[in-house]
């Protein structure tokens, strides 16, 4: 094909985007241009430490969002918005009994966007066990457990686990009787199994009832512990997703 | 279409040509695109939400006010009902430890490589899903409202219309609903003169439930001839002692109505419900049957959360939803 076009001289706008976009401290950051050839766009993903758990490609039937509803996917935007919406909680909140629901009150009142913070993190938190779910459900009736990805259907087991411990131990830090009496009740039935119920209750609480122990050690399994686990298991479970080539298709 | 792998070795049947690359489509831009639409809806979404529906902030905790109902949160709201109607032990731990097992182990029950990639991937699959669920909820809803002796109230209604003192007969008495045979049930069977039942006294007859609640366990040391009776073993900690098999006496009647009872039902509803699709012919395999039982465990899993949250009033009595005392 002949060239049609004519080159032209240099206007404002393509100066400031060579300005802005060629100079020394952006190509510090972003070693290539925007990637729109199908070499660089493979680039783009597999060199990008944030990308990379993806694959280069994929299958075109698989970006129909009737095939996995983004279920996944918007699973771990539940949990990187509830890692965001619960450090802003974590600056005003002191795990102790005396200050847990005062603190969650001056949250409430006197905080701008306080409120805010603490219903964007009770709603998702909510939200993310019931995308688990789905999330589960939409992996079963798919058949997608089946070989070759038999073992990140276990991952995604304790990741459902995982879900539902961060959201138990969540549940007791504003510490309102709608806290303290679920977290009695769901303590208790652990208390009940038959060979070392009552120890493990005791280990978990730290007492006979939910006191001040609980509190910290349901806020630092909260806060740390059980993100930290789930963090490693989520990795895990991405990078399955792409060593176990993608999504399942049928044979 | 799935193509069997063994049948493509036997040169039954053409295996699939391998895929084109024109089916395939970047991740970049294709995904990447759709993943930022999704977390910008999302967010969205969740902002507007929290705008304008507050979360809930009680009074301030206080172990010395329970409220009725105590509720656990909404996902263990099925455990807390099964704790209404099976030993602790059984809900709480072991009912949720094997189904957690048993869900995991899933993909190593269930190995064949057919029928993945698709919804419902056996020709079935529809029918089972459907038939399961409402199996499994009928089932469930109504092992619920039996144990709550809603069948009592509804034929002793109807039958009072007709004679206004009439009663639930005795002879039905252990079928008021599953603890009525341990608590409401009263038999006794005599015992010849001479024979020795258990170390106690007796009346010369043997009564449910008072005579069985204590049954002497096979080698506990504290029962039988000389030889089978030995020290309780005070040298072990005590927590150990509570694991050793000593003075071991078994509540027969609470053993049925805790344990057995429930157990045979969560072992036996399953195992009808795969024994009724087979002869409906709808059952082929492992997959249909992987299916049936994961509908099944997804649809009690759902019934029991909404009764326990919907419907399960002060002392936890069954009430509508509109009956649930709200706490403060």
């Amino acid at each position: 094909m002949a060239v049609t076009e004519q080159p032209r001289g240099p206007r404002l706008g393509s100066w400031l985007y060579d300005k802005l976009f060629h100079n020394y401290v952006w190509r510090s950051v972003f070693r290539s241009g925007y990637p729109d050839t199908p070499r660089n766009q493979m680039l783009a993903i597999a060199t990008n430490v944030f990308l990379h758990l993806h694959p280069t490609r994929l299958h075109k039937t698989h970006v129909k969002i009737t095939h996995t509803y983004c279920l996944g996917g918007i699973t771990f935007f539940f949990f990187l918005a509830l890692t965001v919406t619960g450090v802003m909680l974590m600056f005003y909140y002191v795990p102790g009994v005396d200050r847990a629901y005062s603190d969650i009150a001056a949250l409430e009142t006197n905080v701008r966007f306080g409120m805010l913070m603490r219903n964007l993190h009770r709603w998702m938190a909510h939200g993310m066990v019931i995308t688990v779910f789905l999330h589960m459900m939409r992996v079963f009736y798919t058949g997608a457990y089946k070989p070759p990805r038999e073992f990140n259907w276990v991952v995604g087991v304790i990741l459902l686990v995982l879900t539902l411990l961060l959201s138990f131990t969540g549940y007791l830090l504003p510490w309102d009787q709608l806290a303290i009496w679920a977290v009695t009740v769901g303590t208790n039935m652990i208390g009940s199994a038959p060979l070392l119920g009552g120890e493990t209750r005791y280990f978990l609480i730290g007492g006979f009832e939910v006191g001040d122990a609980a509190l910290i050690r349901f806020y630092t399994l909260h806060v740390i512990g059980l993100p930290l686990l789930a963090a490693i298991f989520m990795a895990v479970h991405f990078w399955r997703v792409r060593r176990d080539g993608g999504l399942a298709r049928p044979l | 279409m799935a193509v069997d792998a063994q049948a493509v070795a036997r040169g039954d049947v053409a295996a699939r040509p391998r895929r084109e690359r024109e089916q395939e489509l970047l991740v970049w831009p294709d995904l990447v695109f759709i993943e930022f639409i999704a977390a910008v809806v999302f967010t969205v979404t969740f902002f507007v939400l929290s705008v304008a529906l507050n979360a809930p902030l009680l009074n301030r905790a206080n172990l010395n006010i329970t409220p009725n109902p105590s509720k656990a949160p909404w996902y263990f709201m099925n455990l807390q009902e099964l704790l209404l109607h099976m030993h602790p032990a059984l809900a709480g731990v072991i009912v949720p430890t094997i189904a957690l097992l048993l869900l995991a182990a899933l993909p190593y029950l269930d190995r064949k490589a057919e029928g993945q990639g698709v919804y419902f991937g056996t020709p079935n699959a529809v029918k089972i899903t459907l038939f399961s669920a409402a199996f499994a909820a009928v089932f469930t809803a109504g092992l619920i409202l039996y144990d709550q002796g809603r069948h009592v109230n509804v034929v002793t209604n109807i039958a009072q219309h007709v004679d206004k003192d009439w009663e639930w007969p005795t002879v039905l008495a252990p079928f008021q609903n599953v603890r009525a045979i341990q608590t409401g049930w009263e038999w006794e069977i005599p015992v010849p003169e001479g024979v020795q039942v258990g170390s106690g006294e007796h009346d010369g007859e043997l009564n449910w439930p008072q005579d069985f609640e204590h049954v002497p366990m096979p080698f506990n040391g504290t029962s039988g001839p000389d030889w089978m009776q030995w020290d309780k073993p005070d040298f072990l900690p005590g927590w150990m002692q509570a694991l050793y098999w000593y003075d071991l006496n078994l509540n027969l009647p609470a053993f049925v109505v805790e344990l057995l009872i429930p157990v045979a039902l969560m072992v036996g509803l399953p195992a009808a419900l795969l024994y009724l699709l087979r002869r409906l012919g709808w059952l082929y395999g492992v997959h249909d049957a992987a299916i049936a039982l994961f509908t099944g465990f997804i649809s009690v899993y759902v019934v029991l959360t909404i009764i326990g949250a919907g419907f399960r009033g002060a002392g936890q009595d069954l009430v509508l939803p509109w009956d649930v005392p709200r706490i403060d």
